[in-house]
């Protein structure tokens, strides 16, 4: 049988114009199962208006990044005994940074436009998939393609403390999503799209984004790198030397 | 504050809640920045008495030998150190120098603060 | 009629490389005004007289000199960064970026003339 623990989950509510309030829901669950589980179960058992993104369950759509007592997590892979212990309380919050369309949902809609115009592909050959400092050697054949890391669940954006005051930033996901696709592309324009004042240069090394991101993008690395790639470009550009373009595969 | 991105939420960026510890590096990196800030313009005001004598100087200096002030001078110390030491962090790691090992070597910058603050607060305070 | 604003440059590649670069030209210098003054001169150069025999050496005011613009506008570009964090209307920041220039220009010039005076006392 099933370990069984009694846990309240104090969920943040907003619909409409309201002021967001919380709600206390005590449920009981197994440890074991993800927290997720335990929003659900509120909304199946509890309140059927209260409202929340999910979809595939194990990872892979980004949909439900939430903040689970302050710290931003993908709901859907984080153990309840991981945040919690039996009698205890989890405060479940909507991603910080976004505008909250209705209790745990936010419009994510501006990082989706800003991921448009860095060309973020979901899908890319092997080698370009990871973080290039990975010693995989199952990356290496250019032939086959996967999912790249990046789910765009906004746990990063939510993390940000650079983007919890300006709206305008284009934020850790959307430059590591440049910094993916220049890598793979040495495209001159995304250099230059990062180079801009929403860029690159308002990251001020809190490093909070890869600290929560739930899916090894390391978007704080990628940040650092991307400056690298960007201020060599500008001094080759300054001394007349032409950056080297990749050929495309 | 909101939800959403806002300059109301400035606040904010000096709530260590819940967050990790590149977090501290942000937190000090900003509030010794204005401290930082805030002195130099108060130095450069008052090194102006140099322009007014030995008397005005002078009479400056035994001033500032209160401890009231020399409590200011030690925080200022402080701050340098900090701001100075994360700072060599953070241009490194925007070079793409050591941004995997960022955690150890704020640590490492920190406790290297911590003895730089150490060294001179006895210098001031008890050898003085 | 209202007439369109060009949108100023806000922090870039040229500024944030120069405040980096400037802030650790400060790490040196300072470590080497630390040394001068504590190594060097035990006594910390705290009397008038000290600092004015001090300014006689033509390297100091040179360092000096350098090192006050580099501080100053260090700071002034770390401040903007700061205020550019709470994403100031363009016009504002027009403002703000004239304010920071004549600041700057005004806190250089100041110094360079206190460094200059107490040079001249010694002559």
């Amino acid at each position: 049988m099933s370990e069984k623990w009694n846990i309240t989950l104090i969920i943040t509510r907003k619909k409409g114009d309201e002021t967001p309030h919380t709600q206390a829901f005590p449920i009981e669950v197994d440890p074991d199962e993800y927290v997720l589980d335990g929003v659900e179960r509120v909304w199946a058992f509890h309140d059927r208006s209260l409202t929340f993104r999910h979809a595939c369950h194990h990872s892979t759509c980004g949909a439900c990044g939430m903040r689970v007592n302050g710290v931003e997590k993908l709901t859907c892979i984080t153990t309840i005994r991981s945040v919690t212990q039996n009698g205890g309380t989890l405060r479940i919050e909507p991603l910080r940074n976004f505008p909250v369309i209705s209790d745990l949902v936010v419009d994510m809609g501006a990082m989706y436009l800003r991921l448009d115009a860095a060309h973020f592909s979901q899908v890319a050959p092997l080698p370009d998939t990871g973080l290039p400092f990975e010693d995989d050697p199952a990356t290496e054949d250019p032939q086959f393609e996967r999912l790249v890391d990046c789910i765009e669940c906004g746990c990063c954006i939510s993390a940000c403390p650079i983007a919890t005051t300006t709206s305008t930033y284009m934020g850790p996901a959307v430059l590591a999503a440049i910094e993916h696709r220049y890598r793979e592309t040495s495209d001159i324009s995304l250099l230059n799209l990062a180079d801009g004042e929403d860029g690159v240069w308002r990251c001020h090394s809190a490093f909070e984004c890869s600290a929560v991101c739930p899916s090894n993008v390391d978007p704080g690395w990628r940040i650092m790198n991307l400056r690298r790639k960007v201020i060599g470009h500008r001094v080759r550009r300054f001394f007349g030397i032409q950056t080297q373009e990749k050929v495309l595969r | 504050m909101k939800n959403a991105s806002s300059p109301q939420n400035f606040l904010r960026w000096f709530d260590p809640r819940y967050r990790q510890i590149g977090t501290w590096g942000f937190i000090l990196n900003r509030v010794t920045a204005l401290g930082l800030t805030l002195y130099l313009f108060m130095h450069l005001i008052a090194l102006g008495q140099l322009a007014k004598g030995a008397a005005a100087y002078d009479g400056f200096i035994a001033l500032v030998e209160n401890p009231l002030f020399k409590l200011g001078e030690m925080l200022v110390i402080a701050a340098g150190l900090i701001h100075g030491l994360n700072g060599i962090r953070i241009a490194l790691n925007s070079f793409g120098i050591g941004t995997r090992y960022q955690r150890v070597m704020f640590l490492g910058l920190m406790a290297l603060a911590v003895v730089g603050i150490a060294i001179f607060g006895a210098k001031m305070f008890l050898f003085s | 009629m209202e007439t369109i604003q060009r949108t100023p440059t806000r922090e870039k590649t040229g500024l944030w490389l120069y405040k980096i670069i400037a802030g650790l030209l400060i790490v040196v210098l300072l470590g080497l005004h630390f040394v001068v003054n504590h190594l060097v001169a035990p006594t910390g150069l705290l009397s008038w007289a000290d600092v004015v025999a001090y300014y006689q050496n033509p390297i100091i005011p040179i360092i000096e000199i350098i090192f006050l613009i580099v501080v100053i506008s260090h700071a002034l570009i770390g401040l903007r960064s700061i205020l550019l964090d709470l994403n100031p209307p363009a016009r504002l920041l027009r403002y703000l970026d004239i304010f920071f220039v004549l600041l700057g220009i005004g806190a250089s010039a100041y110094g360079i003339w206190l460094v200059m005076v107490v040079v001249s006392f010694g002559r």
